[in-house]
């Protein structure tokens, strides 16, 4: 019960803030729906101590703006130069880390970068494949390969244990000896 | 003109343009992942500058509403992109000769071998 309390509360707030007046009736209607929606879709169990470093989501939450600026303009000159001479590849990208939380910030991320998405997640073979548009030039590939590394590195940084850090660091020298 | 009046030219002026690129990338792009990106995230881009643009200009009641639907659109959206995606990847509607490069292949190729619902034997060899 103690676990569901951040939720109620959360849930709470977007009923409050959906209704757009802060009353009585608005917050005792809010926390009823809050109540029955954690009760009828229980999330699943958490591990004890679950990391949040604010700073690393907010350092990860301006890199995401920044790029998805950046590959905006990317993908528009795609579109407006080449358009139905579209070049695109699927890159295959080691998963350094295998909490869920992790993987599905991560995807989520990706896909909000215009011109690349996750296409599939393989936790058990430890890949993921990232479909991406614009690879022309020689050398993108690992380009994009990087940049994903980069992007995992960040997001485990921010909501990753520091075991699964230290593993993750791991995994990044270990691939970055790999490709020249 | 205000500071804010200009603030929230820029912004809806940008989400427009992002609108219409991703507008225009549907029409042009060649398959369906090309046009998918085409559709969700210009299209998430434009519409977050654009309700951001707007927000600035209310009070903040029906601004935190607005916040709320993007909120929503970023959360909703990748998921979308990638269900569609990976379904049009195995459907086969992706010029794979259009690709520079299908790490994939290879990996589905053998994956998909033992989950087809044929009896094990049948299927082999061809």
């Amino acid at each position: 019960m103690r676990r569901r309390l951040p939720q109620l509360f959360w849930l709470t707030v977007v009923w409050v803030l959906l209704w757009g007046t802060l009353t009585p009736t608005t917050i005792i209607g809010g926390i009823i729906v809050a109540a029955l929606v954690t009760w009828l879709f229980p999330l699943p169990p958490m591990p004890d101590t679950v990391p949040f470093r604010p700073l690393r989501l907010l350092g990860l939450a301006g890199f995401l703006a920044f790029d998805l600026l950046r590959s905006a303009v990317d993908v528009a000159w795609e579109t407006v130069l080449h358009g139905p001479r579209a070049r695109a590849g699927i890159v295959s990208v080691p998963l350094l880390s295998g909490s869920a939380r992790a993987v599905a910030l991560l995807a989520g991320s990706v896909a909000l970068t215009p011109g690349s998405y996750v296409l599939q997640i393989d936790r058990a073979r430890g890949t993921f494949w990232v479909y991406t548009l614009g690879l022309r030039r020689e050398g993108d590939v690992e380009r994009v390969r990087h940049a994903m590394l980069v992007l995992q590195r960040k997001v485990v940084a921010a909501v990753g244990t520091a075991g699964e850090l230290a593993d993750c660091d791991r995994g990044l020298a270990a691939g970055t000896e790999k490709t020249p | 003109m205000t500071v804010v009046d200009v603030v929230t030219a820029v912004l809806l002026l940008g989400g427009a343009l992002s609108c219409l690129l991703g507008a225009l990338g549907l029409v042009r792009f060649p398959d369906v992942p090309a046009r998918l990106q085409a559709a969700t995230q210009p299209q998430t881009l434009g519409m977050v500058l654009i309700l951001v643009g707007t927000a600035i200009r209310l009070e903040f009641e029906s601004a935190a509403t607005l916040l709320l639907v993007a909120l929503f659109q970023i959360i909703t959206a990748p998921v979308i992109s990638q269900i569609v995606g990976r379904s049009a990847y195995r459907a086969g509607t992706l010029r794979r000769d259009d690709l520079v490069v299908d790490e994939l292949a290879d990996p589905m190729a053998r994956d998909d071998a033992p989950v087809r619902d044929e009896p094990p034997d049948s299927g082999r060899g061809r």
